[in-house]
């Protein structure tokens, strides 16, 4: 049995799902995987919970929901940056939410673990999609790994199950439905005949859409997905300002019940290879029309045809699914030493 | 009867020439000329002219040439290239009506053919919907596409097309 410590960066929905997923799985870990996996940090903007010998997940999950944190026994002033560098750690989970326009703070905490020789799970879109190429050739030049399947389609293993299983073909297109938020929208106007606002009312009032919802809706989320897409799967070297943005802002009722007369749904979708994201009729019994909150993904590659997965594009534990298949990767890798 | 010109892309073995041939017999062909060059290697290219009744039996015979593996890389009906056909279909929504619908119809006309228009508008001053359904030579669709994004610039229109 190996004993492997985690830095958690940022503690929001992600992160706090996250602990949740590992004290579940705690014992599955070291049974199938044969590993003692401990948290060593929690860091939060402010501070830090710092244990060398690993927090005790139960507590700090306990004093962030009574809103505590800084109550617990092991907060610490340190904050994000120096934590990674200074706390004895294998791998760090960044999982902050990340600034679309700057990357930050997500760039500086994954430069810092990689070049402190730490191994770096995130689900923080914007550094990815923004510094691809640098991040990426960080991380093998330090060799270490830098794992990001939590940043786009949720629990769907889109870019694992590509590296892993169909590196032989040559994908032709990829095309997606990427975000939940406006998929819901799209969804319950479709089937209920009310308008956008009245959809995304009830979506922001059921915690699917943010209080300032327009990166969903207006295309931008499902924009920087794309970009990662194309690059990781697809081996293109684009980035967001190179992608065709519309998003579903003027779509109405009335253009909808048009596209249901006809046999078609109304989807956002991703378009990889034509570089654009907008609103696109979908055949109602296209693989791509899945409903409510989910994502999906499809892939036309030369040899394997067409293939799509469909799966949670969000939510706290279904994120984490895909966080700890990146951290399971990288143990199999330590495994080997 | 209308006179049909093809190229057809044979492999180079004995047998190949009226496997090819039948299926244009079988669905009422009748065979004016049979021309053969031996080009590149393996493959020969063999020009085939023949009458057929109506566009629906040279359907069936490039269905059952397809079906047997052969590929036809050129079609001429009555001296004129055939594509094969394509339909697209997309909602305009804006000020559609307003912008000169003319216009624009015609406009799509030159590149393919509006076969089907569906209007809904809310009220006279809100923006109205529009399906349109064209049809196209498939080597035209992106010229279709690129016309109406056009199209949708010039007269802000939101264009929602099939995928």
């Amino acid at each position: 049995m190996k004993t492997v410590k985690l830095i958690v960066v940022g503690f929001g929905t992600i992160g706090k799902g996250t602990l949740e997923v590992l004290r579940m799985k705690h014992r599955d870990l070291l049974e199938k995987q044969g590993f003692d996996v401990r948290v060593a940090a929690v860091c939060e903007i402010d501070g830090s919970i710092v244990n060398d010998k690993g927090i005790n997940i139960d507590s700090v999950l306990k004093a962030a929901s009574s809103g505590k944190l800084k109550e617990h026994p092991d907060w610490k002033n340190a904050k994000s940056l120096e934590a990674i560098e200074v706390v004895d750690a294998d791998i760090v989970l960044e999982l902050t939410p990340g600034d679309i326009k700057t990357g930050e703070p997500g760039i500086s905490h994954i430069k810092k673990a990689l070049e402190c020789g730490k191994h770096v799970v995130t689900s923080n879109k914007a550094p990815i999609a923004l510094r691809f190429q640098e991040l990426t050739g960080l991380a093998k030049k330090k060799g270490l790994k830098l794992r990001y399947e939590a940043t786009v389609g949720g629990a769907i293993p889109i870019i694992n199950l590509y590296r892993d299983n169909l590196e032989v073909n040559e994908v032709r297109s990829i095309y997606g439905i990427l975000n939940g938020t406006s998929n819901y929208i799209l969804t319950k106007m479709f089937e209920e005949d009310v308008s956008l606002q009245t959809a995304l009312k009830e979506a922001q009032e059921l915690g699917i859409a943010e209080r300032d919802p327009s990166y969903d809706i207006d295309g931008t989320d499902t924009a920087v997905k794309l970009v990662i897409l194309a690059n990781s799967i697809m081996g293109k070297r684009i980035s967001y300002k190179d992608i065709n943005v519309r998003g579903i802002q003027e779509i109405t009722t009335e253009s909808l019940e048009l596209a249901k007369k006809h046999g078609y749904v109304i989807k956002l979708v991703g378009d990889v290879n034509g570089m654009e994201v907008s609103p696109r009729l979908i055949p109602v019994n296209h693989p791509l029309n899945v409903s409510g909150t989910l994502n999906a993904i499809m892939l036309d590659m030369d040899i394997a045809g067409t293939l799509t997965l469909v799966g949670h594009g969000a939510g706290k534990i279904q994120t984490a699914s895909s966080v700890l298949a990146d951290v399971i990767d990288i143990l199999k890798d330590m495994k080997e030493l | 009867m209308m006179k049909v010109d093809t190229v057809l892309k044979l492999k180079d073995v004995p047998g190949m020439l009226i496997k090819a041939l039948e299926p244009i017999s079988t669905h009422g062909g009748n065979i004016i000329s049979v021309t053969h060059s031996r080009g590149e290697k393996g493959l020969v290219s063999v020009h085939v002219s023949f009458k057929v009744r109506d566009q629906s039996s040279l359907n069936l015979i490039r269905k059952a040439l397809e079906k047997q593996g052969i590929h036809i890389s050129e079609i001429e009906i009555e001296g004129r290239t055939y594509y094969t056909k394509k339909s697209l279909s997309f909602i305009l929504l804006g000020h559609v009506i307003d912008t000169d619908i003319r216009d624009t119809l015609d406009r799509i006309n030159d590149v393919g053919m509006v076969s089907g228009i569906e209007v809904v508008m809310p009220a006279p001053n809100q923006k109205s919907s529009v399906l349109m359904d064209v049809e196209i030579d498939e080597k035209s669709n992106g010229e279709l596409i690129r016309l109406v994004e056009r199209i949708c610039k010039e007269k802000d229109f939101l264009l929602v097309r099939s995928l």
